[in-house]
């Protein structure tokens, strides 16, 4: 049964990763022959969750095994490398996420096998792989290109691709023997930790005013809470000054911070990393204050100021004064 | 418990520069571009260092690149790593992340290491991928996005960052790999001294024949990998742009601000 494509759905506590309906979708898209896209969902009394996956009009495959209970890097090379050498797939396609990129190499490097990481779209052409990437600060797009009788393993960056949606009818759910050596298993599970309880929680906040490295040194940021006062916002930050503590992780937008869906999303000095972004882009109105005309953040912004945020901020509070 | 720690470094170019495709479409243009360490390396040998410090042992810098990277592997000595080891591969793109993979693992393989780091992911290629297919390549258990690192008698126990604010932390045995975050600890400035000291200390080079190969094109691939085309990056949306002088930006902000009615009277 060799061919097609196998999509590796990720999951947390019972919920399946926004991302993995994406993959679903890339993958469909790719219309390849034969056997088609299957999902695979490995982890521990996860038939419900397989039984969910099957309503977006995908075959499924489900794993269970006792030691997939909780993502390791290690039981998920094992038991995902069982199903690729049964199944011999053109392409494993995983999320570009903490556990997407925590596996995907990891396996490529195990089972000797071609990887391309991060990419933004895919397509398969006459035997090889083409790739879109965004490189250099997101400032360079790439198209590279992957040729191999092997299978290719793929992590596509989340948001790149519209989710899949709910088909009519159910596909086909079927479980497949895994086997783990437990000596194997050498990353051991401790704990999860979870984030602090906020001082302001940032995904209710209608207007929020982000500081990123543009506002050079930490006392500036009261520039940058004046200016979210007089506009009725709470301040926010890309990771670089959570990283530095200026302003507490739970203040951090982005991929590894909180997803915010404000009315207004005011981003003074952030050149936009794609972690950022992630956590910004659906905002309502999208402000960003920047030097770099060039800067990632002014392809999701509406409107964008170059300028420096720092001569900007007094100025636009003056006039606000004014009134 | 002395423990022989490998660091990965990388130099990349600013990423805070403007870059600009090379006419064969294959490369950036180059010249005059200002390279320093990779972000998330930074945070890597800072782990490392400290790791040492706490526990003993060695901090061995290894980095794949061509002569440029000798002052990045300088200034890792002047901040405490005890030797640097340039692997001379002097593609000056080395787009292919494998590639680069297969012999960085070579290297590391003609080195003790009880340890092994890297940056979680690089500020130019961005693929998160190096640590990962090492930790493949060579067998070791490796942990992602690691934001802390604790040593125990015969293991690890680090937390690793996921999306969201969770972490999830694990226990694994040496040697073994890890990819640190950005933002893990606080990283050092180098002392004068240690400077001064680092300019003269040798960079040990290793070249194809030092790995068994007789050409770094002899690695062994399990694939063809191929750029197609750089090019500038054509934007999905694009804000409408506002340049001038500060104050009429000011004005246009403020107005724009009254208009949709975020301005409190």
């Amino acid at each position: 049964m060799a061919g097609g494509i196998l999509v590796i759905a990720e999951h947390l506590d019972g919920k399946v990763a926004p991302s993995t309906l994406e993959l679903i979708a890339a993958a469909t898209s790719l219309r390849v022959e034969r056997h088609g896209v299957r999902l695979v969902v490995f982890g521990h009394g996860v038939k419900e969750l397989a039984d969910h996956l099957a309503g977006y009009t995908v075959d499924v495959l489900v794993a269970e095994h006792p030691l997939l209970a909780e993502y390791t890097g290690d039981a998920y090379v094992q038991a995902v490398r069982g199903i690729v050498e049964s199944t011999n797939p053109r392409l494993v396609l995983i999320a570009h996420t903490a556990q997407g990129y925590d596996l995907a190499p990891a396996l490529a490097g195990a089972m000797d096998l071609p990887v391309l990481t991060n990419c933004l779209a895919i397509d398969l052409q006459e035997g090889r792989l083409v790739a879109a990437r965004r490189i250099l600060n997101e400032k360079v797009h790439v198209e590279v290109e992957v040729r191999s009788d092997r299978p290719i393993v793929v992590t596509m960056r989340p948001g790149a691709t519209p989710p899949q949606g709910t088909g009519r009818g159910t596909m086909s759910v079927t479980e497949v023997p895994v086997s783990i050596d437990p000596a194997a298993v050498r990353v051991k599970f401790v704990r999860m930790e979870r984030p602090e309880v906020a001082d302001i929680d940032l995904s209710s906040a209608d207007v929020i005013v982000s500081a990123g490295r543009g506002i050079q040194k930490k006392e500036n940021l009261r520039l940058v809470e004046e200016f979210a006062k007089a506009i009725g916002g709470v301040v926010g930050a890309s990771r670089p000054l959570t990283d530095l503590e200026w302003l507490p992780k739970t203040r951090q937008v982005g991929q590894s911070g909180k997803t915010v869906r404000p009315k207004l999303y005011v981003a003074c000095g952030i050149s936009g990393a794609m972690q950022h972004i992630a956590g910004m882009k659906d905002a309502g109105l999208i402000l960003a204050i920047n030097t770099d005309p060039t800067a990632p953040i002014f392809e999701v912004a509406h409107v964008g100021f170059v300028a420096n945020v720092l001569e900007l901020l007094p100025a636009v509070l003056k006039e606000l004064k004014a009134g | 418990m002395a423990l022989n720690l490998v660091v990965c470094l990388k130099q990349v170019p600013n990423p805070d520069l403007q870059f600009q495709v090379a006419p064969d479409g294959k490369d950036i243009k180059r010249e005059g571009l200002n390279y320093k360490v990779n972000g998330a390396d930074e945070y890597a040998l800072e782990e490392a260092v400290r790791l040492k410090e706490k526990h003993g042992g060695r901090v061995v810098v290894l980095t794949l690149g061509p002569k440029r990277t000798e002052p990045m592997l300088r200034e890792a000595l002047a901040k405490g790593a005890d030797e640097a080891v340039r692997v001379a591969y002097d593609d000056p793109a080395a787009f292919d992340v494998g590639k680069n993979a297969r012999i960085l693992a070579a290297a590391i393989r003609t080195l003790p290491h009880d340890l092994v780091l890297t940056g979680v992911q690089s500020d130019d290629y961005a693929y998160s991928a190096t640590g990962g297919l090492v930790a493949g390549l060579l067998g070791l258990p490796h942990a992602s996005v690691v934001t802390r690192v604790a040593v125990h008698d015969g293991d690890l126990e680090v937390a690793c960052e996921l999306e969201g604010g969770l972490e999830r932390v694990v226990a694994l045995p040496r040697p073994a790999l890890l990819t640190i975050q950005f933002g893990a600890n606080t990283p050092r400035y180098a002392p004068l001294p240690a400077i001064m000291k680092a300019a003269r200390q040798p960079i040990k080079e290793i070249g194809p024949a030092a790995l068994g190969l007789p050409g770094w094109d002899a690695i062994p691939l399990p694939y063809a990998f191929g750029v197609v085309r750089l090019s500038p990056p054509v934007a999905k949306g694009h804000a409408e742009m506002i340049t001038g002088p500060i104050p009429e930006q000011a004005k246009k902000l403020a107005q724009l601000l009254r208009e949709k009615g975020f301005v409190r009277r």
